[in-house]
């Protein structure tokens, strides 16, 4: 055996308490396995907030509709990294899509994944941009150019008609959009949740619970992005935005702290044999990360901001402020939800009589370092999307104006206005 | 040949210009057109990958290349199996078979001999030698079962192989057991290859004589207080070599301040005395 993961069992071994299997003293699924639920939560999430403002005709959600799905397109990419990481032998992760296994939960994830990714967001999002990727292409010099013509496909057409068949497709692609969206993170809470051996973990409410807590993350993500990129780019936040943001925000967030005390309860009035350990973990390894954490600072502390901020008659500066502090409150509420299903549920033993400890690592495959790189990473491929893909409405008009005006002069003018 | 063939392809291409213009059907959308050039490669790209990459029989017989079954049964056999053995070596597997080694196979001491048995005089398996093969199973380790005989190597005969003492194919103990380990041979087991194996039992607990006549009515004492711990292990107690009257100078006695140490609770409830991790 390696004598540097001998010296490392050690360390654990001397923080395992009351009796526990010689295989469950080291955690087997690491921090990288708390990421992965965190990133496809926000995708889910921000997809479904997006879909609010196509489906359920929220125009107060416009300025952030595209920002959603920008975002939920940049977390989606990253969302299978921590997995591959974890797993080792990235390059053989297509073998699940050439050899489809129906028996494996974990091999089913591959086709929700790709379904969600290539028929839901992408689709969607190129639908959207279409019209606006051809206008601006007309601008765009050099590499831009280049990258605009091969996002759009080539596609040139920009009449009426084609732009209201883009418009039909953004909306029906929406109303697929959101049951895949429940699917795609459904199904990461199932894939806990059906895990029988597991009291910590088998419940049949996860899924529902999991879907809820990936609304409330991507609305408080998007909700973050936007502010920060508004005030990046030097221009007044949309008071009735936020307010909206807000408003789905703490309703969301109700609903998910309602859903979690219903299991908490649930689990309570069952009292089956695990409820002592599951008792051990709540009030020793995960007191400081489940009660202070995410339920007082990331769930009940936001919800009496929000309500505090919304239903009263602040000044919009003072609003926004508490709004922000409340979602990245939310933010790491449900980073530390993540930490304490994944993390949590390996903590205590099969013979529930005893728990051991998670060593976080610094370095190495499944490190600190890794878990900060890959939790950075999505912000990086939104900058780019940014770019690439402006979402605000300023870029949109702006250069429609200017695209009309090009078609309606003459090719030498069209050339002197770029 | 050309001038043959124009005159069809004219007649097709005006024949489609005519259902074009007659046609009252709507043209399917260029960005549908674009996008399904997209899904088709990928689609198309996909089944090249399949039929390249996932190999002929996979799927027949379950979620595995079916042929590896036939591959397998193709290899040629390294074990003989224990019956083989039997035909020619039948006082020692009669022997191994009504000893404790009885679940244990010929092969997993003397190595593959499915060649030895087809050539029994040129081809001649392995002869287990020095300590390392019987390490294998009775080297200490915590999650083999309680009880399970086991050695710490360093601590029993040194160096010694285990063959002078024990016979392989009948590892009865040399020693029968007695006295305490009679009846708590579980306890004894443990106690051998912990920190406390230098001591008899009697030094903790004091038994009655009657105690092995009538085990339930006469029961042996057991430490009731920290002190008794503390007399070797307190950091004010005696040297090594005075207490007990046991030669303990090989071992480090662990120290702990007795007052301090470990609140209100009893030693054992955090330290089990027999085991090895008793520390």
């Amino acid at each position: 055996m390696d004598p540097e993961h001998l010296a490392q069992l050690e360390a654990a071994l001397g923080q395992v308490t009351g009796f526990i299997y010689p295989n469950e003293v080291e955690l087997h699924w690491s921090i990288l396995i708390v990421i992965y639920p965190y990133l496809t939560g926000l995708v889910a999430g921000a997809f479904i907030l997006a879909s609010l403002e196509k489906v359920f005709k929220v125009k107060a959600l416009q300025p952030t509709y595209r920002l959603a799905l920008l975002t939920a397109l940049a977390f989606l990419i990253v969302a299978p990294m921590p997995l591959q990481a974890h797993l080792g032998h990235p390059e053989r992760a297509f073998e699940i899509f050439l050899t489809p296994n129906s028996a494996s939960a974990m091999a089913m994830f591959g086709f929700v994944y790709a379904w969600y990714l290539m028929v839901v967001l992408l689709m969607e999002i190129w639908f959207d941009y279409r019209a606006d990727l051809v206008r601006w292409r007309q601008n765009d010099k050099g590499v831009m150019k280049l990258v605009r013509w091969l996002i759009s496909l080539g596609s040139r057409d920009v009449s009426p008609a084609a732009v209201a068949f883009d418009k039909k497709a953004v909306q029906f692609i929406t109303i697929v959009g959101i049951p895949s969206a429940f699917l795609l993170h459904g199904y990461v809470g199932f894939i806990f949740g059906s895990v029988k051996a597991n009291p910590w973990w088998s419940s049949v409410l996860m899924p529902i619970v999991f879907l809820f807590s990936a609304i409330v993350s991507g609305i408080s993500m998007v909700l973050l992005i936007y502010y920060v990129t508004t005030l990046l780019r030097r221009k007044e936040l949309d008071m009735s935005c936020l307010d909206a943001l807000a408003s789905f925000l703490f309703y969301a967030l109700i609903i998910d702290l309602s859903l979690e005390a219903l299991d908490f309860i649930h689990r309570l009035y069952e009292s089956e044999e695990s409820i002592e350990i599951l008792e051990q973990l709540i009030f020793g390894k995960l007191f400081l990360s489940l009660t202070i954490v995410q339920i007082l600072l990331g769930t009940i502390v936001p919800i009496v901001f929000l309500a505090a901020a919304r239903f009263s008659e602040l000044p919009n500066e003072m609003k926004r402020m508490i709004y922000f502090v409340a979602a990245v409150l939310v933010q790491v509420g449900i980073f530390s939800t993540r930490w304490n299903v994944v993390i949590g549920g390996q903590l205590f033993s099969k013979s529930l009589r005893g728990l051991t400890a998670y060593k976080l690592e610094f370095g190495g495959q499944e490190g600190l370092l890794v878990a900060i790189g890959l939790l950075i990473l999505p912000f990086l491929i939104l900058a780019l999307l940014l770019k690439i893909l402006p979402p605000w409405e300023d870029a949109k008009t702006d250069s429609s104006e200017l695209s009309e005006a090009m078609t309606e002069a003459e090719p030498s003018e069209a050339s002197s206005l770029s | 040949m050309i001038e043959s063939l124009a005159k069809p392809v004219k007649a097709l291409r005006a024949w489609i210009r005519g259902r074009r213009a007659g046609s009252r059907r709507r043209r399917i959308p260029t960005q549908l057109i674009q996008l399904g050039v997209i899904f088709a490669v990928v689609g198309v790209g996909m089944f090249l990958m399949r039929q390249k990459f996932v190999p002929d029989t996979f799927g027949d017989l379950g979620h595995y290349r079916a042929a590896a079954v036939a591959a397998n049964a193709e290899l040629e056999p390294r074990y003989a199996g224990w019956q083989e053995c039997a035909m020619c070596h039948p006082d020692k597997v009669e022997a191994k078979n009504s000893s404790f080694h009885r679940t244990v196979s010929c092969e997993s001491c003397h190595g593959p001999a499915n060649d030895h048995a087809s050539n029994p005089m040129q081809l001649k398996p392995e002869l287990p030698a020095g300590r390392e093969p019987c390490l294998a199973c009775h080297s200490y380790l915590a999650s083999r079962p309680t009880g399970f005989p086991q050695i710490i190597e360093e601590r029993h005969n040194p160096v010694r192989a285990c063959t002078g003492c024990h016979d392989a194919h009948d590892p009865t103990p040399p020693e029968s057991i007695q006295e305490c380990s009679a009846c708590h041979n579980t306890i004894a087991r443990s106690k051998a290859v912990s920190p406390h194996a230098p001591l008899d039992c009697e030094v903790c607990h004091e038994a009655p004589p009657e105690h092995k006549v009538q085990p339930r009515a006469h029961v042996p004492k057991k430490p009731f207080e920290r002190e008794f711990c503390g007399t070797c292990h307190d950091r004010r107690a005696r040297p090594p070599e005075e207490i007990r009257g046991v030669d303990l100078s090989v071992y480090e006695i662990p120290r702990i301040d007795l007052v301090t140490h470990g609140g209100t609770f009893v030693c054992w409830q955090c330290h089990y005395q027999h085991s090895p991790e008793a520390r």
